[in-house]
């Protein structure tokens, strides 16, 4: 289980991230979580959305660089100790997490080099995999509680 | 026997060229376009003295300069002669600022034009009712060369105003047959409606406008292969041939580009014919040509790289003799396969005052368009900003990333920036800092593209 990822290359400069922002926003894309890095003068801006599909189409009308590549999503509890405990797992399993950020709530998203094999290795753990459609329902009946 | 109808079918023309049968291409004045090298220079020579003559009878600032270098009209007798003449800079223009060089009463004049400013002050310069048929004849030569044929419906992108490049091509195109479609500069979208509204068969731009209104229809999911347009008749800054390759296979048109300056008449000194697509046919029987070193401003070996310098003959209101165009070519005599036997000179890629002088290495705009126009993944608009902060010499290329050339890997992005960095300072000799910017990052403008931003102080 995983979730797909929409990267978007942007000029580091004012404006350029609310333009993709607003376009979503006309477009009724939901942004559940992202994350922004740069390298001075360009960045790479990771968006996860309640529909990927819409969100690609929206960027190509722009004429936008972007692409959609899968990641792993996981549900953490929000108690102390979760982060370390959900991260020490990972590191056990051997799975290197090339980068990760945080969505809404307590979810995380982790970028890693061999999704199926870190899929069969999460699998047996116990940590909770988040899906597309549980990014696409209301906060807290995905939350469950 | 010309069967101009051929011409008419999308691709014909490029076909034609692929096969090696020029023989369906019209040209429209064969009897001096074809010519023997001996009767064309007896033209010129003919031509040269009457214009000599002509200029130092009426203007008298070049009276004067002839005086001082003790030249008469009475001593042109070859085309060698010429040399013994002044050479016009742009100054010139400037400081007769604006009737000074007239050679015809302002009555005769009717119509004005100006440089399009891209160095400089404007200058001014007018046609008298000769000129303007001179023009229309150059005009007419040219847009045939890409099978260009009367009936033919030529929509404008270029602004109409004071620059040379819209009203020029307009009165050739229409004195040859064509529906002109005024349209003018801007307006992506309306420009690609009416081509499909008009049934447009020739697109008139900049060819980097050309390539903006090709991605905007690609967009806009408009189906250039089924489009009636057919030829793109390019001018008003240079045309890397990769660019022009990237158009052609895009917009499914065949595409030639022109030469000409404002000082000496405007766009139509020469022109790209379909069989030779580095070099440009001059006017010859139009416009006399030298090329010089820049800068002793004696002649180079024939075929060399030098500065061209251009002798309108035959033009009336305002006769530059020896125009310094500052432009880099060289020029070659040998036939064309085209048919023609008119001199062509090789597209200009630089401009002797374009050149940046970066720690001391020489610099041309061109050679960054040449390296980028081979680097997939990247398009071919640029941005060169020049600055000496610190004391040294920096040059930064910004460079448009192409949307499916990005991955969401800083590792892959960084590794085409520095291969583009890599590549031009191999052909360049100087390091250069490359920035990535976003599809469409680069401005795109319809009259000359400025690519040169020198903060240096």
């Amino acid at each position: 289980m995983s979730v797909q990822q929409i990267s978007v290359f942007l000029e580091s400069q004012p404006g350029h991230l609310r333009r993709v922002l607003d376009a979503f926003e006309d477009a009724h894309v939901s942004v559940r979580g992202y994350s922004a890095s740069d390298t001075g003068d360009y960045g790479i801006v990771r968006f996860i959305v309640d529909d990927p599909a819409r969100a690609l189409e929206v960027l190509g009308s722009m004429g936008a660089a972007a692409t959609a590549t899968d990641v792993l999503c996981l549900r953490l509890d929000d108690t102390p100790g979760e982060l370390a405990r959900v991260m020490g797992i990972m590191a056990d399993c051997d799975i290197n997490v090339t980068y990760s950020y945080s969505l809404i709530s307590t979810y995380i998203a982790l970028s890693v080099k061999d999704l199926t094999r870190a899929e069969e290795l999460l699998a047996g753990e116990p940590v909770e995999l988040i899906g597309q459609d549980d990014l696409a329902r209301p906060l807290a009946s995905a939350e469950g509680r | 026997m010309i069967r101009v109808a051929d011409m008419t079918v999308k691709g014909a023309a490029l076909a034609a060229a692929a096969a090696g049968d020029f023989s369906d291409l019209p040209i429209h004045n064969p009897a001096v376009e074809c010519a023997s090298r001996e009767r064309i220079r007896a033209i010129q020579l003919e031509k040269l003295i009457a214009q000599v003559e002509w200029t130092y009878a009426r203007v008298p600032w070049y009276r004067a300069r002839m005086d001082e270098l003790g030249v008469s009209p009475a001593d042109i007798k070859t085309l060698d002669d010429v040399r013994k003449l002044p050479f016009t800079d742009k100054s010139v223009l400037r400081d007769t600022f604006p009737y000074g060089l007239f050679a015809v009463p302002l009555d005769e004049v009717v119509e004005l034009h100006a440089s399009s400013g891209t160095t400089g002050k404007p200058i001014v310069v007018g046609y008298n009712r000769a000129d303007m048929d001179m023009w229309a004849d150059c005009i007419m030569r040219l847009v045939q060369m890409a099978g260009v044929v009367p009936g033919d419906r030529a929509q404008m992108a270029f602004g109409y105003g004071m620059f040379t490049g819209g009203f020029g091509l307009h009165y050739g195109l229409q004195k040859l047959g064509c529906m002109m479609i005024p349209a003018g500069s801007g307006n992506t979208e309306r420009h690609i409606a009416m081509i499909e509204d008009y049934g447009t068969t020739v697109l008139i731009a900049t060819p980097s406008y050309a390539l903006h209104m090709c991605e905007v229809g690609e967009r806009l999911g408009f189906d250039w292969e089924s489009s009636s347009l057919r030829v793109g008749l390019f001018g008003g800054e240079p045309c890397p041939p990769g660019l022009k390759a990237e158009i052609e296979s895009r917009m499914h048109i065949v595409c030639t580009d022109n030469y000409g300056l404002t000082e000496v008449m405007g766009p139509g000194v020469s022109g790209e014919c379909l069989a030779a697509r580095d070099m440009q046919h001059i006017a010859e029987d139009h416009f006399l040509w030298e090329v010089v070193d820049p800068e002793t401003g004696e002649p180079v070996p024939d075929g060399e790289m030098g500065e061209l310098v251009l002798t309108p003959l035959g033009k009336q209101a305002i006769p530059v003799l020896r125009y310094r165009t500052h432009d880099l070519t060289r020029v070659v005599c040998e036939p064309c396969a085209c048919g023609r036997t008119t001199a062509r000179m090789q597209k200009v890629r630089a401009r002797c005052d374009d050149m940046l002088i970066i720690r001391g290495t020489n610099v041309f705009p061109s050679q960054v368009e040449d390296v980028l126009s081979g680097i997939q993944g990247v398009t071919p608009h640029y941005r060169i900003v020049v600055d000496n902060e610190g004391g040294l010499d920096r040059m930064v290329v910004h460079v448009e990333l192409k949307p499916e050339a990005f991955s969401d890997s800083f590792e892959d992005m960084e590794r085409l920036r520095r291969a583009i960095e890599e590549k031009l300072k191999g052909v360049l000799l100087v390091g250069v800092r490359v920035k990535l910017v976003e599809p469409g990052g680069i401005e795109r403008t319809t009259g000359k593209a400025k690519h040169v931003e020198d903060l240096r102080r």
